[in-house]
């Protein structure tokens, strides 16, 4: 199984390395850009919300912390970007660390709201703050370099997928994270310890969009409150991981390209209805919770399961006769 | 500077007032749905819009549309009711995470539709009472009470003391505390759960939306206000203890304090900091509330 | 003598104005399986929730190994050596078996792979290893009983406490069960059951504990205690009560 994937990985991510070649124009490789910054966001948003089970409302506080710190060192401490970027993340993880601490022993509604107030206080902050540029935001250099950029995202979208990938899936921290989630009780009484792992967690989801809005502050080279503190950051990532199915990688990676190949089209034919947007967004979610709650790529996979599970189940009580356990 | 206290006080008791009757809305809808609604500063939202539209269509005092808004979102609410526990009582998944995200959802839908139908402006209702005003000489002190104001208060007090009338006295009132402590024995005493649930969620909406019509005028409206007011509803529930009621107006009153004290002596932007940095305290110190009684 | 797997030390644990465990004291010696027996409420659970870490005795202590383990957090216990089940079975629905099992093993085995080597033996010990692949979610009542205590077994622990893990099963399952039980006495376990079945509870135990509203009402030998006026008082009321 674990072979298979690899090939897979392997496939796409070359397929991606050759991608510049055969779109060259800048306007493809920004929206290729921005596809993988959608995915990264989608895919570190599901750590806490869907593996842990805790929906976080303020993730998009995250990429706008990443996107100042890289601001603010490099136009107001002169250092190189590349510096600043590792920074970024981790400034990120270091905010949900703190943050974290108090809120994710408590219910899963206090969390919610908590985010939810981080980044609407966060947007205030910078909004307030002279070093940040206030209302006006942050101009950063201009690095006209639509591929260098490309391969940059591409590269930390990558390695954020593979070692999540490894975390989540692979090695036992995910299986933790997600017996958290089933049972929390339970679990304690299997040696783990609730509050320990899921700020682990917590910390794993942010650090990811810390260094995408790091690189994003290079790449568009402007930012300001609303554009990377605004909750259209958040709102897009739940409804991405969501309509493309929680708990998993893949998941929120089809959502993340499905709903931003639907927003480009959608901005190429109706750019007047922006606000529009916010309702499809809204009604994507809610009908998905209603009508598909575990999003395409769930509902699909546990088809496929289930189709071998029964196979699975009709050989063993052939075979030793046992009343078929699996109803 | 300090002369300025008093009435920095007396501004966060009156706007604390508006914030008794959503966080009691909220509350009670937790307690009988167990839903934590994060479309609540949508419906305020709403609720502002239509009470600004009414007025400016009929040009008549905000106020007597009070009722009218109640009513028409009252409506709205007991239909919504069971869709909504249709999600929270779902069987795949967590079911109140399901219940959060789509209310998360709704609160999309509306803002979207809010902004869509209204634009990005700001607004205010006007009314008889928006430029007039007490004032109170006591030697050194003077203090200003906008009309408005008091009448938000006398609000805030009205609805208190009508839901805690409707709860405690009456059978209805029965119904709703029997049926937060145990749904399924509720049934079986001949009360209808369902029915039952959809005139509480009604009743939050409605309440909702009518707080809204009073924050337009006291304040203002914008599409773009749910937000501020879903954290600021939460943060008054969380305070007080999640569905702990009696604690509701002191938290309420916490928040509208420290709204006027940024409003006079710094910038208004700091509220939202400053409430958040009060909540992490809370939730870090004591989680059910300052006065521990919370859920 | 050596020192007792597990020392009960006057405790007691109050919720409000209610005594739910009222100054509870007894010992189990290592190897033993020690019943507790008592009518609905009688405090059995809530004494298994203070051993397990999942309440703070009011006062009192509980000794595990000679050491002082009362107030501490379950998942400490756990890794300490102390296992449980639980009498609403608690599964992780959304898991295969194998996987629940895996997550157990974890706390002796970090690594994935060793994790689940060690999972696969205990699913094999206990029977439960022609379901591994089945979600967690689908047993049966019995499968999710032996899955519980699977992991807990998985934990290899050496305190195993056995919370109604017969109840709602067919006679078939409660000798399967009780097969297990023994087995895992052969194991050299320490095990602490609770049960409400006496014809379990009489011929597993090698001494019994009475509970009645939260004190201690009897403790000695199966018979002794059948036949113990105290305890039969308490099962079937006074005599003169009845009309």
């Amino acid at each position: 199984m674990r072979r298979r994937n690899i090939l897979w990985f392997t496939i796409i991510f070359v397929a991606l390395l050759l991608l510049p070649i055969i779109f060259s124009d800048p306007f493809s490789l920004r929206i290729a850009t921005e596809a993988l910054m959608w995915i990264g966001l989608a895919i570190s948003w599901d750590v806490i919300g869907g593996y842990t089970g805790r929906v976080n409302f303020g993730h998009g506080a995250f990429f706008g912390i990443g996107a100042y710190v890289t601001g603010i060192l490099m136009m107001k401490g002169g250092w190189a970007f590349p510096i600043t970027v590792p920074i970024a993340g981790l400034t990120a993880g270091l905010i949900a660390l703190i943050v974290g601490f108090p809120t994710l022993r408590l219910t899963g509604a206090y969390f919610a709201i908590a985010m939810w107030s981080l980044a609407l206080a966060f947007q205030q902050l910078v909004l307030l703050m002279t070093i940040t540029g206030g209302p006006d935001g942050m101009r950063l250099p201009a690095f006209l370099n639509p591929e260098f950029f490309f391969y940059l995202m591409l590269g930390i979208v990558s390695i954020s997928f593979v070692s999540l990938w490894y975390l989540m899936e692979c090695a036992s921290f995910g299986l933790k994270v997600r017996s958290i989630r089933e049972d929390e009780s339970g679990a304690m009484a299997l040696g783990m310890n609730p509050t320990k792992i899921k700020i682990q967690a917590f910390v794993l989801s942010a650090i990811p969009a810390g260094l995408i809005g790091g690189i994003y502050a290079y790449w568009i080279s402007y930012i300001d409150p609303a554009s990377v503190f605004g909750d259209i950051i958040t709102d897009q990532a739940i409804v991405m991981t969501i309509f493309g199915g929680m708990g998993t990688l893949i998941g929120p990676t089809i959502g993340a390209v499905i709903l931003f190949a639907f927003k480009t089209l959608f901005w190429a034919y109706l750019s007047d209805y922006e606000v529009l947007y916010l309702i499809i967004l809204g009604a994507v979610i809610a009908l998905t919770v209603f009508f598909l709650p575990n999003g395409i790529w769930g509902t699909l996979s546990a088809y496929l399961d289930s189709r071998k599970i029964k196979k699975f189940g009709e050989v063993i009580s052939q075979s030793t006769g046992d009343d078929n356990e699996y109803v | 500077m300090l002369l300025l206290l008093p009435q920095a006080l007396l501004d966060g008791i009156m706007i604390g007032g508006v914030y008794i009757t959503i966080a009691i809305g909220f509350s009670l809808a937790f307690g009988v749905m167990h839903i934590i609604d994060l479309a609540v500063g949508e419906w305020i939202m709403l609720g502002a819009f239509l009470g600004f539209y009414l007025n400016q269509w009929t040009n008549l005092e905000p106020f007597l549309f009070l009722p009218v808004v109640f009513f028409v979102f009252g409506i709205i609410g007991y239909y919504l009711q069971p869709v909504l526990f249709r999600v929270l009582s779902g069987k795949k998944g967590n079911p109140l995470l399901m219940g959060l995200v789509f209310t998360f959802g709704l609160a999309l839908i509306f803002k979207g539709t809010g902004l869509t139908i209204f634009g990005f402006y700001s607004h205010s209702i006007p009314s008889i009472l928006s430029t007039s005003s007490f004032s109170i000489e006591m030697g050194n002190l003077y203090l200003t009470i906008p009309s408005i104001r008091l009448v938000g208060l006398a609000y805030a007090f009205i609805i208190t003391i009508m839901l805690q009338y409707l709860l405690k006295k009456s059978n209805f009132g029965l119904a709703v505390r029997a049926l937060a402590q145990n749904r399924e024995a509720s049934g079986l005493m001949g009360i209808n759960p369902k029915r039952t649930s959809s005139y509480v969620y009604a009743i939050y909406v409605g309440i909702s939306a009518m707080t809204g019509v009073l924050i337009g005028n006291i304040f203002s409206l914008s599409a773009q206000m749910g937000a501020k007011y879903t954290v600021f509803s939460f943060f008054v529930v969380v305070l007080a203890g999640m569905g702990y009621l009696s604690g509701v107006p002191w938290a309420a009153f916490l928040l509208g304090l420290i709204q006027s004290f940024f409003l006079i002596y710094f910038n208004p932007g700091y509220t939202l900091i400053a409430v958040f940095v009060i909540l992490y305290v809370v939730l870090l110190i004591s989680p059910k509330g300052l006065f521990g009684k919370g859920w | 003598m050596s020192e007792p797997i597990i020392r009960i030390d006057s405790v007691t644990k109050t919720f409000g104005g209610l005594h739910a465990v009222d100054q509870v004291s007894f010992q189990i010696d290592q190897g033993e399986i020690i019943g507790l027996i008592g009518p609905n409420g009688a405090g059995k659970t809530t004494l298994f929730n203070i051993i397990s870490g999942y309440y703070t005795p009011t006062r009192g202590h509980v000794y595990f190994m000679g050491k002082d383990i009362s107030g501490q957090p379950p998942y400490r216990l756990a890794t300490k050596g102390i296992g449980r089940t639980f009498q609403v079975v608690k599964p992780f629905p959304g898991l295969s078996v194998l996987d629940n099992v895996v997550i157990a093993s974890l706390s002796r085995y970090p690594k994935r792979r060793k994790a689940e080597e060690h999972a696969w033996e205990v699913m094999e010990f206990t029977g439960i290893v022609d379901r591994a692949h089945f979600l967690a979610g689908s047993l049966t009542l019995a499968g999710r009983k032996r899955l519980e205590i699977t992991k807990a077994m998985a934990l290899e622990p050496i305190l195993v406490l056995l919370d109604e893990v017969v109840a709602g099963l067919n006679p078939k399952e409660v000798d399967q069960t009780i097969e297990l039980i023994l087995k895992i006495r052969d194991q050299e376990k320490t095990i602490l059951i609770v049960e409400h079945i006496m014809r379990v509870i009489m011929n597993l135990s090698d001494r019994v504990v009475v509970l009645n509203f939260g004190s201690k009402i009897a403790e000695g030998k199966p018979k002794e205690v059948a036949n113990d006026p105290a305890v039969i008082k308490a099962y079937l009321g006074e005599e003169k009560d009845k009309a």
